[in-house]
């Protein structure tokens, strides 16, 4: 690989601070405060409409916060226009220059940053050796698959090796192994580079194998920041609870020892159950389908429930049943192994109190 | 009518269908434009007898060759001055939004709302030796005579300007519209400031626009007939007036009809000229 972009570049940190943008009377970022690590892989998670994308462009300058501040490896940036930043950006659409070739699209930001055209060409192709278009930069755009198109993309956006690299769903237009590949792409360039990215993306199975550590935004709002791991087994609210995988949420009564159902059936909580203390009264019991399993019906500890439809897909099967008290309870269990059911069928659910998450009803939390 | 004639694979249409549709326009051109123009240059090839005298005569007397360079200079002026005007308004239009946008685009098409002909006589009552223009002029002591505006080759080029300028600015503005506004955020994030931005991206988005204006300005202007016939003297005289002087004053058709085939042998030549040139077809693929 060549020199021009393998000299170990090292990433800035990003700090967004009580960040706030607002349209007209709409608040698409509300005290939004997040602290980014120097070559820290963070992705910016939520619906559409919950600011993700606002605070991103926020970075790139594109967007004048309303309050707050962005500072970029330290540098307060606020009020800096885009092209004065020194951050690369990929964006959702490739916006590769159609009057360019692929190389003089590469070559772009050389080319304003003064680098002679000698040089300039050798390092846009050293660029595009390491995405592994090679070869490719008499091309134009448009003779390139979206794929390759976005490959092209990223290597213009690392080609001055800025110390940030932001991404606003870049994967988004591409089909799925086409995305899983870049996936594969983008995570080794961040290894090898070591530049610090921010990622937008909706889809969370990318935002949980990607990203260091997870943003999820709703409504302008930042809900939660943590790991993959703990952001799936220990969201800290409901909305997290629900945004990022499948969740079982069931209506409870809590007296500070057991979350008791409509039925009287009851199950004692461990303390680590309650991410947030929760006041006894009415709660939110949730837990993953995948840690629920079958038993007989009418096993010590089980709920008795009654199979209302059974899903095979391959490996797993989607159980959905519901309980004496009429609320749905999903499983995914392995289907190997498994004796036939039907639905109608009664089975008991055997529920590991340790996998269970309890969450103040209120949904305002 | 078959099923699938308007809808042939639910998506296309049937060959069929689109010959049907597109019927009335090549009617049009074949009735309006081909045929016309075809008696025409027969007429200037058979009348009197077979012959190429017609031309001769053309190249012969370089009266006519004067006329002919004058009405390629003044169209040339015409479009580049058009130009020069209509990139501000196309740039100022594609960058507004709401009723300043409505604005905008009203203030270039009011013109169309009245005829050549009027916008040519108000030209020349502002240009005439005691209107508007002189007034001013003498107003703040620039002149103390009044100038002879009128009946010269800047009054053509500045009325011309006007009525031609929409057409200009419509195509401009056109390809403006659909860059993606994202190519300008790419431009920056890779370090270009706005002027930058326009220079590198903008503008060889547009080129398809800009060109396409171009043409049509420079081609509508060489045959152009009223305002210089008004606002022109006899010294500024094109080729229009000269073609139109030769049918209805010395009705002379034979020879009328060998100048226009001079005109469209030259407007041919400077079409494909331009096309290969600025290789059309490319550019126009190249901004979808």
């Amino acid at each position: 690989m060549s020199q021009a972009v393998s000299s170990n570049v090292k990433g800035a940190s990003i700090e967004i601070k009580h960040l706030g943008k607002t349209f007209g009377n709409v608040k698409a970022v509300n005290d939004v405060s997040l602290t980014i690590n120097a070559g820290e892989f963070v992705a910016l998670l939520g619906p559409s409409g919950s600011g993700k994308s606002t605070v991103l462009m926020s970075i790139a300058g594109f967007e004048r916060p309303s309050e707050g501040q962005i500072l970029i490896g330290g540098q307060d940036c606020t009020r800096l226009p885009p092209n004065k930043r020194n951050i690369g950006m990929v964006f959702q659409h490739y916006t590769l220059f159609p009057h360019l070739s692929v190389g003089d699209n590469v070559a772009f930001p050389l080319k304003m940053r003064g680098v002679a055209k000698a040089e300039r060409r050798r390092q846009a192709e050293a660029a595009l050796e390491v995405v592994r278009l090679g070869g490719y930069g008499d091309r134009t755009p448009n003779q390139l698959s979206g794929g390759q198109q976005q490959r092209v993309a990223l290597a213009r956006a690392i080609v001055y090796n800025p110390q940030v690299l932001l991404m606003d769903e870049p994967l988004s237009a591409l089909d799925k192994n086409l995305r899983e590949e870049m996936q594969i792409e983008i995570k080794r360039l961040h290894a090898e580079l070591g530049f610090t990215v921010v990622f937008v993306t909706h889809d969370q199975g990318e935002a949980l194998t990607m990203a260091d550590r997870i943003a999820i935004l709703k409504a302008g709002r930042l809900q939660q920041v943590s790991q993959a791991r703990e952001l799936y087994e220990r969201p800290s609210n409901l909305f997290a609870a629900s945004f990022i995988g499948e969740m079982n949420m069931l209506p409870v009564r809590w007296d500070g020892v057991n979350a008791v159902f409509s039925d009287q059936d009851q199950i004692r909580l461990p303390d680590t159950a309650s991410i947030q203390p929760v006041r006894p009264g009415s709660a939110i019991l949730a837990i993953r389908p995948e840690r629920l399993s079958i038993a007989a019906p009418g096993t010590e500890g089980s709920w008795k429930a009654t199979v209302r439809d059974v899903v095979y897909a391959g490996a797993g099967s989607l159980l959905i049943t519901h309980l004496a008290d009429g609320s749905e309870v999903r499983l995914r269990v392995a289907s190997a192994g498994q004796a036939p059911i039907r639905p109608g069928q009664e089975i008991g659910i055997k529920v590991p109190p340790e996998a269970a998450l309890l969450y103040p009803a209120d949904a305002s939390q | 009518m078959k099923p699938g004639f308007f809808e042939a694979d639910g998506r296309r249409m049937s060959r069929g269908a689109i010959l049907l549709l597109m019927a009335p326009f090549f009617a049009l051109i074949f009735f309006a434009f081909i045929y016309p123009l075809g008696s025409l240059l027969s007429l200037s090839v058979l009348e009197p007898s077979p012959t190429l005298g017609n031309y001769e005569r053309v190249l012969e007397n370089p009266l006519y060759a004067t006329v002919l360079f004058r009405t390629l200079r003044i169209a040339l002026l015409v479009s580049l001055l058009s130009l020069a005007l209509s990139l501000p308004v196309a740039i100022l239009m594609a960058n507004s939004r709401g009723p300043k946008a409505v604005f905008l685009t009203a203030c270039v098409l009011l013109p169309f709302w009245s005829s050549v002909l009027v916008r040519t006589a108000a030209w020349a009552i502002l240009l005439q030796r005691n209107g508007l223009v002189n007034d001013f002029l003498q107003g703040i002591g620039i002149t103390s005579e009044p100038l002879r505006l009128l009946y010269t080759q800047g009054a053509v080029v500045i009325a011309m300007t006007h009525v031609l300028m929409p057409f200009m600015v419509l195509p401009i503005y056109g390809a403006l519209r659909n860059i993606p506004s994202d190519y300008n955020r790419a431009s920056a994030i890779c370090g270009a400031g706005p002027l930058r931005t326009f220079w590198e991206v903008t503008l060889p988005l547009a080129m398809p626009g800009i060109i396409g204006g171009f043409i049509l300005v420079f081609l509508t202007a060489l045959g152009y007939f009223i305002t210089p016939s008004l606002l022109g003297s006899p010294q500024e005289m094109m080729i229009a007036t000269l073609i139109s002087q030769q049918m209805r004053e010395n009705l002379d058709w034979p020879f009328a009809a060998a100048l226009v085939g001079v005109l469209t042998l030259l407007v041919t030549i400077i079409t494909i000229a331009f096309s290969k040139v600025f290789r059309f077809e490319r550019m126009l693929g190249a901004s979808a």
